[in-house]
């Protein structure tokens, strides 16, 4: 549909609605996707969008893919400030004190007033909701959500003479495997690592698995702090470090993300960490038997949630904003979580819907989908902070620098916490 | 006379081989990849077997064939409209003086140092007042008046002898007569240079329209490609390397063809 018609039609709406009050209106919704899993989530949404437009006459929603995340959140900034911005999205849950500096987006207790819309509201893993909302107000409804889990290769632990049923339960324990897991010629060269954890991009996201698991938290609620220079945060920098250069199970320098699946198919590493958006991907295409278990703990068990939420933009009608609030009430109910679930690997957002059927089937046929949810106990909220994205990367340098030997872990540290402080003081 | 051997001659030829293979690399790379199984993707073996299965299913993956229709429309529109209004412009500055001459040329010359990424939100903007978010005309009419292409084809009117210009007029042509029997022919090789960069340009630009459109029906390639970008999942080269060969083919192919043409016209143009 072409932007005026779309216009002409929703002004349509409007006017008529207001002529023939109480009588049901037609909506007209524009609903931005990102896609960070390849090319079946995109058709999974479609799907579920066009089906709820079929159930509902008189709402009209188009859904429209809007790239990764990153293109994502630009697009939709970009229509924000354009004028024309869309009724609803999902973007990165970190992504939230972005959209409230923008004035983008509406409180979900703007919109839930009934008793039973609050219940929908409590609904939600705790976990997923620790990172959804700020001051007291909710933003974002989970959707997209995931969390990372360590993935390993059963044929490669019984060949180490290790138990092909017991992944590491802690720290010293996947070092340990991993030394007896790492595969070297004679020359030096190895064949086989014992781990892998990706820190390409983004390292800040799999490092605060490490963090929270040596007890620290990198950002308070209100998103003005961080504690980049905590001295738990240090000593896990350091045993991110030590695993390549000290107990060397990891090969050395930046580890790629996008060749992390295929690095684990081809054996070139024994056990990765990685997200569970990687699941589908795992199960169809890894050649050997492998399990998945929670991150390792250390002095607790611990990991960061990620992925994306729903939001609901300021910028449109009271209609617009009610129909949106429906939609996303559908598509995260139990029946629709879960079949999103089956078909992505992400994480359902909400206990019911592992009860459903379907959920239970695909759970019974398939353990390892059951992991993140357990998780989710452990998990804290990701990294998100105003200005996130400036934050994130001042973050994610000094850990670059760390991890590439140009710089120690202490010193990396403390100049992003005094770098993050010059950016974060005036939102105190 | 110089002995037989010449070492400046084999050191040249020797230095383009080697910058020519270290270009041609990754395309090898991705034809080795996309035309095979992707257990091969990271493992050489001369006699692996062969399929197709990676360019059918990297074509089903969205609806490429739209997307090419609306690429090719795209870049055509773009070309036409430049060539149009750069001609116009240029022919202005290079042969006729008005007040203000200098500040306008100035101005036109400032573009050239702004980033158009800069411009995404007042573009937009624009856009929405025209109208025209969400289609084909959208993406491409930003680029359209390109500072670029001014500056190139003035540099190259200046150079065309002032007497053609009169035995035309002696003939009793106007000014636009002149412009099309005298100046356009024989800028011919930049409208050709320029032609393919703005082309390969414009076809393989991703954020703007991403940005300014929403359907399938308005949408290039490169918003196709994007989908097989997608970090979490892991990245399948095979499929992303079939993708990437289809999708850039068409300019690959052009290019060959164009190559001469090319290479020369661009030499002219800086020489002059």
């Amino acid at each position: 549909m072409s932007f005026i018609s779309r216009v002409g039609a929703t002004a349509g709406a409007v006017a008529l609605s207001g002529l023939l009050a109480g009588s049901a209106a037609a909506v007209d919704l524009q609903f931005y996707f990102p896609v960070a899993v390849g090319g079946k989530a995109a058709d999974t949404i479609e799907e579920l969008t066009a089906e709820y437009v079929a159930a509902n006459p008189g709402v009209n929603i188009d859904a429209v893919y809007a790239g990764s995340y990153q293109d994502t959140i630009t697009k939709t900034l970009t229509a924000v400030r354009g004028g024309t911005p869309p009724q609803l999205s999902v973007i990165l849950s970190v992504d939230m004190f972005t959209l409230i500096e923008e004035d983008a987006i509406v409180p979900f207790e703007d919109l839930v007033k009934s008793a039973e819309g609050k219940l929908w509201m409590s609904s939600f893993y705790p976990a997923f909701m620790e990172n959804s909302g700020t001051g007291g107000k909710t933003y974002g409804i989970p959707f997209q959500r995931s969390t990372p889990v360590l993935y390993w290769n059963k044929e490669a632990f019984k060949e180490a003479g290790l138990d092909p049923e017991a992944p590491p339960a802690n720290w010293d324990e996947m070092v340990e495997f991993g030394k007896k897991l790492t595969k070297r010629d004679s020359n030096g060269n190895v064949s086989q690592w014992g781990l892998r954890i990706p820190s390409s991009g983004f390292p800040y996201w799999l490092f605060q698995g490490l963090t929270t698991q040596n007890g620290a938290i990198l950002a308070n609620d209100a998103g003005n702090e961080t504690n980049f220079d905590d001295p738990a945060v240090v000593e896990a920098l350091q045993f991110l470090v030590d695993l390549s250069t000290k107990h060397k199970v990891m090969q050395p320098g930046i580890v790629e993300w996008g060749a992390t699946p295929k690095a684990f198919f081809e054996r070139e590493t024994a056990m990765m960490w990685t997200t569970t958006g990687n699941l589908t991907n795992v199960r169809a295409n890894a050649p050997f038997d492998f399990g998945v278990a929670m991150l390792p703990a250390n002095k607790r068990r611990g990991a960061p949630t990620g992925g994306g939420n729903f939001y609901v933009f300021a910028d449109s009608t009271d209609e617009q904003k009610a129909g949106a609030l429906e939609f996303i009430k559908w598509i995260t109910a139990p029946e629709q979580a879960a079949r999103w679930t089956i078909a992505t690997g992400y994480v359902a957002p909400r206990p019911d819907a592992w009860e459903t059927p379907a959920m239970k089937a695909y759970v019974a046929d398939f353990k390892p989908a059951l992991v993140a949810r357990d998780q989710l106990e452990h998990a804290v909220a990701e990294l998100s902070t105003y200005q996130n994205q400036r934050v994130t990367k001042i973050f994610n340098e000094a850990l670059e620098a760390a991890i590439t030997g140009t710089n120690t872990p202490e010193a990396a540290l403390k100049e992003a916490q005094e770098k993050a402080d010059r950016i974060l003081k005036k939102y105190r | 006379m110089k002995p037989g051997f010449d070492l400046d001659r084999l050191l040249n030829t020797l230095g383009a081989w080697a910058l020519g293979l270290l270009w041609f690399l990754p395309v090898i790379y991705a034809l080795w990849t996309a035309i095979h199984p992707g257990e091969f993707a990271t493992r050489f073996e001369l006699f692996a077997p062969l399929t197709t299965e990676n360019f059918v299913n990297a074509w089903n993956a969205a609806p490429f064939a739209r997307y090419f229709l609306n690429t090719v429309t795209l870049v055509t529109f773009i070309l036409i409209g430049q060539f149009v209004l750069c001609t116009l412009a240029a022919y202005a500055f290079a042969r006729f003086s008005f007040p203000g001459h200098n500040l306008l040329f100035t101005l036109v010359l400032l573009q050239l140092l702004v980033m158009p990424d800069i411009l995404i939100v007042e573009n937009y903007a624009t856009m929405r007042v025209l109208g025209l978010v969400d289609t084909i005309v959208a993406i491409g009419l930003p680029y359209i008046a390109s500072g670029f292409g001014i500056f190139l084809l003035r540099q190259t009117f200046k150079t065309v002898p002032k007497e053609l210009e009169d035995a035309a007029r002696v003939e009793g042509a106007g000014p636009l007569g002149i412009l099309w029997k005298v100046y356009v022919p024989l800028a011919k090789p930049t409208y050709l240079a320029y032609g393919l960069v703005s082309v390969s340009h414009h076809w393989n630009n991703f954020l703007w329209p991403l940005i300014i459109t929403n359907s399938v029906e308005t949408r290039p390639v490169t918003v196709g490609l994007s989908i097989f970008a997608s970090v979490d999942q892991g990245v399948d080269w095979s499929l992303i390397t079939a993708a990437t060969l289809m999708t850039s083919g068409p300019l690959l192919i052009a290019f060959l063809l164009f190559q001469r043409q090319f290479v020369q016209s661009f030499m002219r143009a800086g020489i002059k």
